[in-house]
């Protein structure tokens, strides 16, 4: 996987899938109106926090939090950040489900404890999954953490679950069992 | 170096020696995964179906009709007649479908069948409450937005959480349940007090109580910040497995020298019944610091507080008195099996003598799916959460407490403390 570059968006305490990332209404008032995509919640995405942010952060931007996806396992945060067009999540703590929710939908998170201490609003970074390896290029700071396994960067590679098992049928790895009954 | 109940489990489940807290892992399981009826496919199913992918394995998933009940909110008859399509073109068998009238919440109907077995990964397709079955010494979890992966492959991939043990010594004061227990701990160690982790709860306190207390207490994890939660099966666990089911098991145990990210120790022998108030789901207070705040609905019910237990502590308090006319108390047992003890010991006479509303068991009112919550309404319940709009509008107010406290304060139309009434 290419290293991700991009701007650092910061956030401080608790962010709640249902609240400060998206709040839940919202979600069930774009599925009510079959409005339910990656762009729309986008335009949700951190306003409890920071009702600019969708307009300001750019593409392939990160958001560098304190404890990121409190709360239910509902998967409309990740989309919200996706919509925002933001690369990776780099926080202090990642809640277990959005971690999960969040990679299956092709959007990288790391946990990474010290990261609120090493990088400014603003700064410019460069994440490299498979090495483990954070620059913070704004202050030559470098950071190292786990390395995403390759397993999980193949999902994240094909953009996510859904066009990860869709290689696999198609390659034969994942069998068609409707078709041989 | 010990290991702990987790680090053993997910080590089984992965076919390997060792797994060390952070490591991506892929695991399967021989449970059964229940899947309530949402009526939206996303999370890859609809691809098992558009790609003649089909299921790893139809007999291991069971359609819990759970979350709905009798309602017309939430899109319901078009969510059952999805899932029902779904389940015949991926060959469900019809003996695995529990539709309405013979369903409930789907962690706690699967906690009734030991669906999650000691020792075992158990899987459930959505519901952040699931935890709730670590009760019964397994690694519960929901697979959320990755089912469809598991569905077509038999396997899904896990980071392996650290572990953080809770001890609760002492004993249960009157008027408190393990709820109470939960809250209070939960105001000292915040919302991310056990960031990330695997909960293993212990202590004196934890065995003295029931299945249906335990269940409830796990059940409430994430609020901590946890994945999920889990106890050390004891004798009570065992017997309760086994007198459910005929399939082999083989518990798991921490090992006295396990390593833990972090140990917590509580005594709770002077606890109070707690409340949560609202909008945010970790600030806690003693009934006593809210009394006579003015509340006109409340609920009893959901996996935190919807077992046959809490209906038994709901009815100690209603029996024999009406409550407030000003007041809507909806109490909805969790699961079919619960509403037909709930018959035989004469619960639901006392509840509807009352004036309490008792709908058919499900999740219900707990996400506003029944008698939803108006503008300006002040709930108290005995559910899992009270952010804004989780049980209808927005503009409610929902505090949360056990179900003396909910039976109490709708007996007086204002919280009360329950222990007046015991």
């Amino acid at each position: 996987m290419k290293p991700i570059r991009g701007r650092a968006w910061i956030f401080r305490g608790v962010l709640d899938v249902d609240w400060e990332i998206c709040p839940f209404e919202i979600s069930h008032e774009l599925q009510a109106k079959g409005l339910y995509t990656e762009e729309e919640l986008g335009k949700y995405c951190m306003t409890k926090v920071d009702p600019d942010f969708p307009k300001k952060v750019q593409s392939g931007d990160f958001i560098i939090a304190e404890y990121m996806g409190f709360g239910h396992d509902h998967d409309h945060a990740c989309l919200s950040i996706l919509g925002a067009r933001v690369s990776a999540v780099i926080c202090e703590t990642a809640a277990p489900y959005f971690l999960r929710n969040s990679i299956e939908r092709g959007l990288p998170i790391v946990e990474l404890p010290g990261i609120l201490k090493a990088v400014k609003q603003g700064d410019e970074l460069e994440v490299n999954l498979d090495r483990g390896h954070l620059t913070n290029l704004s202050s030559a700071v470098e950071l190292k953490f786990e390395p995403t396994p390759p397993f999980i960067l193949e999902r994240l590679d094909a953009g996510g679950m859904i066009p990860f098992l869709k290689n696999e049928v198609e390659a034969g790895r994942i069998p068609r069992r409707l078709e041989r009954r | 170096m010990g290991k702990t109940i987790t680090e053993k489990i997910l080590a089984r489940a992965a076919g390997r020696k060792k797994v060390s807290p952070g490591e991506y892992i892929e695991v399967s399981s021989r449970c059964p995964t229940p899947m309530g009826n949402f009526g939206n496919l996303r999370g890859g199913l609809e691809f098992c179906v558009e790609w003649g992918v089909g299921v790893f394995n139809p007999q291991l998933i069971r359609i819990v009709d759970g979350h709905l009940g009798a309602t017309a909110s939430h899109n319901a008859a078009r969510s059952r007649r999805i899932t029902r399509e779904w389940a015949k073109a991926v060959g469900i068998p019809e003996e695995n479908i529990y539709i309405l009238g013979r369903g409930g919440i789907e962690n706690m109907f699967s906690a009734e069948r030991a669906w999650a077995l000691p020792g075992e990964v158990y899987l459930q397709a959505v519901n952040g409450h699931s935890s709730g079955n670590g009760a019964l010494g397994a690694f519960a979890t929901t697979l959320s937005y990755g089912r469809g992966s598991y569905f077509m492959t038999g396997k899904t991939w896990i980071r392996a959480p650290r572990s953080v043990k809770i001890v609760v010594n002492g004993k249960l004061p009157k008027g408190t349940c393990a709820r109470d227990v939960f809250e209070c701990i939960l105001g000292q160690i915040g919302p991310t007090g056990a960031g990330g982790a695997m909960i293993e709860w212990t202590g004196p306190v934890i065995d003295a109580l029931s299945m249906d207390e335990r269940f409830s207490l796990c059940s409430l994890a994430i609020f901590t910040g946890a994945w999920t939660a889990i106890i050390n099966p004891d004798g009570k666990t065992l017997d309760y497995v086994r007198a459910r089911t005929k399939e082999p098991f083989e518990p798991q145990v921490s090992d006295p020298d396990a390593q833990y990210a972090k140990v917590y120790e509580f005594d709770i022998s002077d606890l109070e019944p707690q409340v949560v108030s609202p909008p945010k789901r970790h600030v806690v207070r003693s009934v006593k610091d809210l009394e006579g705040t003015p509340i006109n609905r409340g609920f009893i019910g959901s996996d935190a507080g919807g077992w046959l237990e809490h209906l038994r502590m709901a009815a100690q308090i209603l029996k024999g008195r009406k409550i407030h006319p000003r007041v809507v108390l909806n109490i909805t047992p969790g699961t079919t099996n619960i509403l037909r003890q709930a018959l035989d010991e004469g619960l639901f006479k006392v509840f509807i003598e009352a004036e309490c509303v008792v709908p058919v068991p499900n999740e219900g009112m707990e996400w506003g799916a029944n008698t939803p919550l108006s503008d300006d309404e002040v709930c108290i319940a005995s559910g899992q959460t009270n952010y804004p709009g989780r049980m209808g509008s927005n503009q409610a107010q929902i505090y949360l407490g056990n179900p003396m406290t909910v039976a109490a304060s709708c007996l007086e139309g204002k919280i009360a403390d329950p222990r007046k009434y015991l």
